[in-house]
């Protein structure tokens, strides 16, 4: 892994309840496979791809997480390091999408505050089985201040927009960040920078 | 050419000139020429032409010869081929009577065969040897079945129908016997008697119902063992050597003789039942394995109260609870958890190895699809086994336990920091860091990876934000700004404070001793910060090298484990700068309150000090130095406190600061004072004692720093202002003016004998 192969290094996270395809989803954006009869996920999983956007390479890592209850607590170690959470339900099963308030909580509670979350509807390719609609869904979003995308792993619709709107999201922040950081000179006590300090080379 | 006769004299009329005429006439007479030419070889081929149809007369009745030959050729040909055709066409129905003959002995040996396994059996169920009754089944059932429907259906010998009937009924009578048998041997405990049955259930073809009945057997065997086992860990005093191990050393006792049975057993199943049948008896076993563990870790949880531990802890760690746990009281519990779980993955990789090589052996002519459906099948059987799920569950507490056991051990540490003069470094860095390294290495002995790579993660933010924080406030509280006159206050009002409270027989230098121990505080603080950032280092080699014995020993994924450990150290390292950031922080905050206002006016006293001097002065100031010598003994003063106090990386930081802000001092009183000739000199003099002695309390190079002031006494010590140009542009030589042209006319100008408009005319 040498610094050069990349200009963005971000970490994305899935979190959701177990079943709603987190495994999937990330299946199907970096490897272009849908594996049917996947098996939950154990612990956390861990995939690498890079994409180009702008004629900038962004490496982005993306971290599976377990949906079941017995993972949690090694799930959360993985919150505060993430620049984005991707909060994943299925739009065919109300029960996880009214967990969606506990995730936030732990969001809350573990992830930094400069995390981007995205909610993510998926398995839209089962339409007739709908239980949660989209306007309930796009509400719910809203309150929260989260972008909303359905998706379906399985037909491949809408995935890769879901990483690469999040990767050009966060590259956009990531920009700004540099920016606010070059005004303020996080210095203890005084504050001031001082001009020599600049001439000077410490390591 | 009789198309040219016919041309010419019709051409001829309209010929009119007589050189026309002449070209003409030559025309003709050359092609007279070549048609002679033509019908002269014609004349001499005749002869030879002659001689070749002589010949082919000849050759006439030859050739009718010819065909009379070919045409009974022919008739040969077409004879022999019929002929051939016939012989094989005989060959054919010889070679279908061959194999209809084979076939047919084949049957008659089947039947024979049947026979004979008709009153074997028989004979063997009245001698009870099952064995060889089982031998004769076996032969039955390996026969062909059309063969037995096809002798049925002959009709002629009704003798052999009945047998038949008497055959599988004998068949039926026998697994009946042999199940029971089992069974009772079982029930017995008889392991001979168990084996010789468990061997005869291949032979009647139910190789699953003999795997299950003889797990069955060997399960019940482990349970009571278990079951002993658990009931001695209940007995074992708190008193004794592994008490606080004593649920993991329970559960290992269990994995041992699972392993055990299947180390035993392994052979006979393979020889009896085939390869390929392992993976069978170990999914039977390992029913009973997650129902004795999970006897073995409600008993646990139970005992331990580990739940409830867990309860209190998350509480606290959701800051909603006044309730309070030691963490010390945790230590025991989360050292035999992750015990529990390495003595898991332990047990649960030997059966993977097993079943993987077992599977290897009878798949090695597999289709793939088969390969994957089995590795599948292992893979299931290992992931969703109650086994599994419990110590995920387990090992989901513990993360959260050690978690809160590490925060609140640093808090401790924190809060217990104690400094030992002569030390560079507080207590709190290197209980920190023990503590962290215990934390992280216990969750590495449990041998999960996701439970490694969390701990990782929990030691990244407690470092990064609880402990960095600590550090960060520290420094925030600053470097008291004592400058020589407050120190000079300080001992004045010491001393009347001692006269005073000498008179009153008590003695308070709280005064003084707290802005030392603020400044002792503040020091040993930066050093802590710069181990902080050494520590993280030597944490992260560390744990590679664990890991990579942990990998050595074929633990885990391969190579996604590893990725995700690189990852989630690669955080951890990151940290490691942010220290090396603070660090930069704190030294340019001390620089900027305790050494600036300190050195700046020692350095504008130069300005008191004329430069602006005859011979009679310069002697002077060369017997009694005016200004560096007493600079330099300042300085001295003012690092020595901090050489003392800092480590050797901090203090060369610190110095490489100084030296650049006398350099930037310096410049600025420069270009305020005015030079004679010998001032230049006297400046110059000045200035080489200073780097000599600044090159001395360095290791940096600080050529570079003085470059400009060096370049800047150049200029003032000049004889002339025309001289500059033995030094500037194309003479400059190795030389690199980092003064601009401007800033060269400006140092000039400080010299008060040269003229102003020489100046100004100097091309630079």
């Amino acid at each position: 892994m040498s610094m050069e192969d990349y200009d963005y290094l971000f970490k994305i996270v899935l979190i959701g309840n177990a079943g709603v395809g987190k495994t999937c989803l990330v299946r199907r954006f970096t490897q272009g496979l849908f594996p049917p009869g996947q098996g939950a996920t154990i612990g956390v999983d861990f995939m690498i791809k890079t994409v180009e956007i702008k004629g900038e390479k962004v490496k982005l890592q993306i971290w599976d997480t377990a949906g079941q209850e017995r993972f949690r607590s090694i799930t959360q170690s993985y919150y505060r390091s993430a620049n984005a959470l991707i909060l994943t339900y299925d739009i065919t099963c109300e029960e996880s999408f009214r967990c969606l308030p506990e995730w936030l909580r732990e969001i809350e509670q573990y992830a930094s505050n400069k995390v981007v979350t995205v909610l993510v509807g998926n398995k839209i390719d089962l339409a007739e089985k709908r239980e949660v609609s989209r306007q309930k869904a796009e509400e719910f979003a809203e309150t929260q201040s989260m972008h909303y995308l359905e998706t379906s792993a399985k037909e491949s619709d809408n995935v890769e927009k879901l990483f690469l709107d999040l990767a050009c999201e966060l590259i956009s922040e990531a920009k700004q960040n540099m920016l606010l950081n070059n005004v303020a000179s996080p210095l203890p006590g005084e504050g001031k920078t001082i001009s020599y300090l600049n001439c000077c080379s410490f390591n | 050419m009789a198309e040219r006769a016919l041309r010419i004299p019709e051409r001829i009329e309209e010929i009119t000139e007589p050189e026309e005429l002449e070209r003409l006439y030559q025309q003709l007479c050359e092609e007279e020429r070549t048609v002679e030419a033509e019908l002269e070889s014609f004349v001499n081929q005749k002869g030879s032409i002659a001689a070749k149809m002589i010949a082919l007369q000849r050759m006439g009745p030859n050739l009718q010869l010819i065909e009379g030959d070919a045409s009974q050729l022919s008739g040969m040909i077409k004879f022999t081929c019929n002929l051939a055709e016939n012989v094989s066409s005989k060959v054919r129905q010889l070679d279908l009577a061959k194999n209809r003959i084979y076939q047919a002995i084949q049957r008659a040996d089947d039947i024979l065969d049947l026979k004979f396994c008709m009153d074997g059996v028989q004979t063997a169920l009245r001698n009870e040897d099952y064995e060889q009754a089982a031998a004769h089944v076996h032969r039955y059932l390996s026969l062909d079945q059309s063969v037995i429907e096809l002798s049925r259906q002959g009709g002629e010998d009704s003798m052999l129908d009945t047998n038949l009937s008497l055959l599988q009924e004998a068949e039926q009578h026998l697994k009946v016997i042999v199940a029971e048998k089992l069974d009772q041997a079982i029930k017995e405990g008889d392991l001979p008697q168990v084996e010789r049955f468990f061997k005869i259930f291949p032979l009647l073809g139910l190789h699953e119902e003999g795997l299950g009945r003889f797990s069955q057997y060997l399960c019940t065997q482990l349970a009571s063992k278990a079951a002993q086992n658990l009931q001695l860990a209940m007995g074992v005093e708190l008193s004794e050597a592994r008490a606080a191990l004593v649920f993991a050393d329970t559960l290992t006792l269990l994995f041992e003789g699972i392993a055990r049975v299947v180390e035993t057993h392994q052979p006979i199943v393979e020889t009896y039942y085939g390869p390929g049948r392992l993976y069978t008896l170990i999914k039977h076993l390992q029913v009973e394995c997650d129902r004795q563990a999970e006897k073995v870790v409600d008993k646990f949880i139970e005992r331990r109260t580990y739940h409830r531990k867990f309860q209190v802890v998350q509480n606290n760690m959701m800051r909603n609870s006044s309730e309070r746990i030691e963490p010390r009281e945790l230590d025991p519990i989360l050292t035999e958890v992750t015990l529990m779980n390495a003595r898991a993955e332990l047990y649960l990789r030997f059966l993977r190895r097993r079943i993987t090589s077992d599977f290897e052996v009878a798949d090695s002519a597999a289709p793939e699809g088969i390969t994957q459906e089995h590795q599948k099948s292992l893979e299931k059987l290992l992931n969703d086994c109650l086994l599994s799920r419990n110590m995920q569950e387990l090992i989901g507490y513990y993360i959260t336990m050690e978690e809160y056991f590490m925060k609140e051990t640093v808090n401790k540490a924190v809060a217990m920091d104690t400094y030992e003069k002569g030390q560079l470094t507080s207590s709190m860095v290197d209980d920190c860091f023990y503590i962290v390294k215990k934390c992280i290495g216990r969750a590495l002995s449990s041998s999960s990876i996701d439970c490694l790579c969390a701990m990782i993660n929990h030691a990244t933010s407690v470092l990064e934000s609880d402990f960095r924080e600590v550090l960060f406030n520290k420094l925030r509280q600053g470097f008291p700004a004592t400058t020589l006159q407050d120190i000079q206050r300080g001992v004045s009002s010491a001393v009347s404070l001692m006269q005073s409270s000498l008179q009153q027989g008590k003695f308070d230098t709280k005064g003084i001793e707290s802005s030392e121990e603020a400044k002792t505080s503040f020091l040993v603080t930066l050093n802590n910060v710069e181990v902080c950032s050494e520590n993280i280092m030597t944490l992260k080699r560390t744990l590679e090298n664990d890991c990579a014995k942990l990998f050595s020993q074929g633990s885990g994924k391969g190579d996604q484990a590893r990725a995700k450990i690189d990852s989630c150290l690669s955080d951890l390292v990151a940290v490691s700068s942010k220290f090396k950031d603070l660090l930069q922080e704190g030294l340019t905050e001390l620089n900027t309150t305790a050494i600036k206002p300190q050195v700046k006016p020692w350095i504008t006293s130069l300005l008191s000090i004329s430069h602006n001097i005859e011979e009679e002065e310069f002697n002077e100031y060369e017997a009694n130095d005016p200004w560096v010598q007493q600079f330099i003994v300042s300085l001295e003063q003012l690092t020595t406190e901090f050489k003392a106090g800092l480590s050797s990386v901090i203090y060369d930081n610190l110095t490489s600061l100084i030296t650049s802000l006398i350099a930037t001092e310096l410049e600025k009183t420069v270009f305020k004072s005015i030079f004679s000739r010998l001032g230049g000199l006297q400046f110059d003099k000045e200035l080489r004692s200073l780097i000599a002695y600044l090159t001395t309390i360095t290791t940096w190079t600080i050529r570079d720093k003085f470059a400009r002031l060096t370049q800047m006494a150049t200029i003032l010590n000049l004889e002339r202002v025309t001289e500059i140009l033995d030094y500037w542009g194309p003479n400059s030589g190795p030389l690199t003016w980092r003064l601009t042209p401007a800033e060269v006319r400006q140092v000039l100008a400080l010299r008060i004998d040269f003229r102003s408009e020489d100046i100004k005319r100097l091309r630079l």
